[in-house]
């Protein structure tokens, strides 16, 4: 496509109307390639953190023992009617879902007055807690599980060495894998306390009503995250580059297709060089107590790249009349940390609670990612910050509920009779 | 980060911090300053320096810590008092 457009523009042109039309055509090609390219690139980490938390919910005991819950959800499940059951859920979903609605209008609030470090300080805090303190729960548990011991020299320098490079890798420099896998982990970390601290009905409730909200805060004109992204378009800035998953890929892209709203926004761009871009992103917030609610919101852009600022002064440096063919370019998609964090809840508890067991967790796990086919195939047209969860979940709990209360009974009764279709 | 967009001297600067790093007793530090960089080792001059030292660090840790894995977990009954103040998990059952 890159080399036929080149010639196009090479030669002169006696139909201009078939060159414009075949400009439209390639850019809609070259939107489902980025599209397509964007899903399988997104499918694999999601699909990873689904398995880490999958594969730690079947082993290790710790995270379905249930061992009390969060303060954010104080009221109790063991009641003794459904009718009170149903109505403390409610209670702690209502409770938890304002926690994180507070949460993200003061993530806003900070952002627009510039209170930089007091975000990035919340950040830091919050990243520390998860790499040190919750993956030393979890390696302990899973000592136990496999009954191996272990001491505490061992341990601490484990421990020390995961949690610092980890720190090194999402805050500072550090390889682009080795920051993905990290990103994969913490989800899955925060996602297994989830899962442990919430009980039952309250999880599936709150993760209906989180959903809502981030369609909400989204698509609103007042949403919350939506003023946040604007305000980041407007100061050209990127979002917490420490809560966004980001996977780059190289492109050798001809300049007259680049998407034209990335080229509108670079700082620094001429019509033949595709500066590096500030990406606009999703906001994540968290609020990094003890009791983590990471209150995301999690939007999805396919775009310019994530430019850090030897990114920038590299490309600054380049020449201006470089040949676009010549100038490898980057897009990545990104997927705000609290998707894959809910993703791994539903499935988890998915696979911790069903009578399905498996099937159910099969289900849910094609569910969301069907969802996420559709997210993603919405932003390459809508071309927009937009809500990766919605869909996603509500698939998920569609496919969950009916799963194990239509398909799985289905199924016992077959096997029961000894019935093969 | 990609390091295909930063400049040789920044790559210098970048693995030599990562090898100040891992005196902090972080093997793992420097373990991922040799895998990272090694490709980078016919671009930019000195970084051998830096890859090589680190390389030599991360094998005498993992030698260090080896032995004494392998000493800690035969060792461990042996150690009575010592051996269980040590233990962040103990195994349970019949030995």
């Amino acid at each position: 496509n890159d080399h036929a457009e080149s010639e196009t523009n090479g030669q002169p042109q006696n139909n201009i109307q078939q060159v414009v039309e075949q400009d439209e055509e390639e850019d809609e090609e070259l939107t489902l390639k980025y599209g397509a390219k964007h899903v399988i690139m997104l499918f694999v980490p999601v699909t990873l953190c689904m398995v880490v938390v999958v594969a730690t919910i079947k082993s290790v005991s710790f995270y379905t023992r249930k061992d009390g819950q969060l303060i954010y959800t104080p009221f109790t499940e063991e009641t003794e009617t459904v009718g009170q059951r149903a109505l403390n859920s409610i209670l702690n979903a209502a409770i938890m879902i304002s926690v994180i609605i507070v949460m993200t209008i003061l993530l806003v609030v900070l952002y627009k007055y510039r209170c930089y470090k007091v975000i990035h300080g919340w950040l830091i805090i919050s990243s520390l807690l998860l790499l040190f303190f919750f993956s030393f729960i979890y390696l302990g548990e899973v000592f136990k599980t496999y009954n191996v011991a272990m001491d505490y020299i061992t341990v601490a320098l484990m421990i020390w060495n995961f949690g610092v490079v980890g720190m090194i890798c999402i805050h500072w420099k550090g390889p682009l894998r080795l920051q993905q896998a990290y990103l994969i982990m913490i989800s899955a970390l925060m996602a297994l306390v989830f899962i442990k601290y919430l009980p039952e009905w309250t999880a599936w409730l709150i993760l209906a009503v989180i959903s809502v909200y981030d369609l909400v805060a989204v698509l609103c004109p007042k949403g919350p995250l939506r003023m946040l992204v604007e305000t980041a378009q407007e100061r050209n800035e990127t979002l917490f580059p420490a809560l966004i998953y980001s996977s780059t890929m190289i492109w050798l892209v001809n300049m007259a297709e680049e998407d034209p709203e990335a080229q509108r926004k670079s700082k620094n761009s001429t019509y033949d060089k595709q500066a590096s871009q500030t990406q606009n992103e999703d906001a994540e917030a968290d609020d990094g107590g003890f009791s983590q609610e990471w209150q995301q919101q999690r939007d999805n852009r396919i775009g310019p790249i994530e430019s850090t600022p030897e990114s920038r002064a590299a490309v600054q440096a380049l020449p201006s009349n470089s040949q676009a063919s010549e100038d490898p370019e980057e897009r990545g998609v990104k997927l705000g940390l609290g998707d894959f964090i809910f993703y791994s809840v539903l499935v988890g508890k998915a696979s911790a609670t069903a009578s399905g067991d498996w099937n159910t967790t099969l289900a849910c796990f094609v569910a969301i990612l069907i969802g996420l086919c559709l997210t993603l195939l919405l932003l390459a047209i809508f071309k927009k910050a937009l809500p990766a969860l919605p869909i996603s979940i509500t698939f998920g709990l569609v496919f969950y509920f009916a799963t194990d209360n239509l398909v799985q009974p289905f199924m016992d009764q077959l096997a029961f009779h000894q019935f093969y279709i | 980060m990609n390091l295909e967009r930063v400049s040789n001297e920044e790559k210098l600067e970048l693995c030599r911090k990562y090898y100040l790093g891992g005196f902090l007793l972080l093997p793992f530090l420097w373990l991922v300053n040799v895998v990272w960089f090694s490709l980078y080792l016919s671009q930019v001059c000195h970084l051998s320096r830096y890859v090589i030292r680190s390389a030599v660090g991360a094998a005498l840790w993992g030698l260090g810590l080896g032995v004494w894995v392998g000493l800690f977990q035969t060792r461990r009954n042996q150690w009575g008092a010592l051996g269980d103040a040590l233990s962040f998990t103990q195994p349970m059952g019949e030995p």
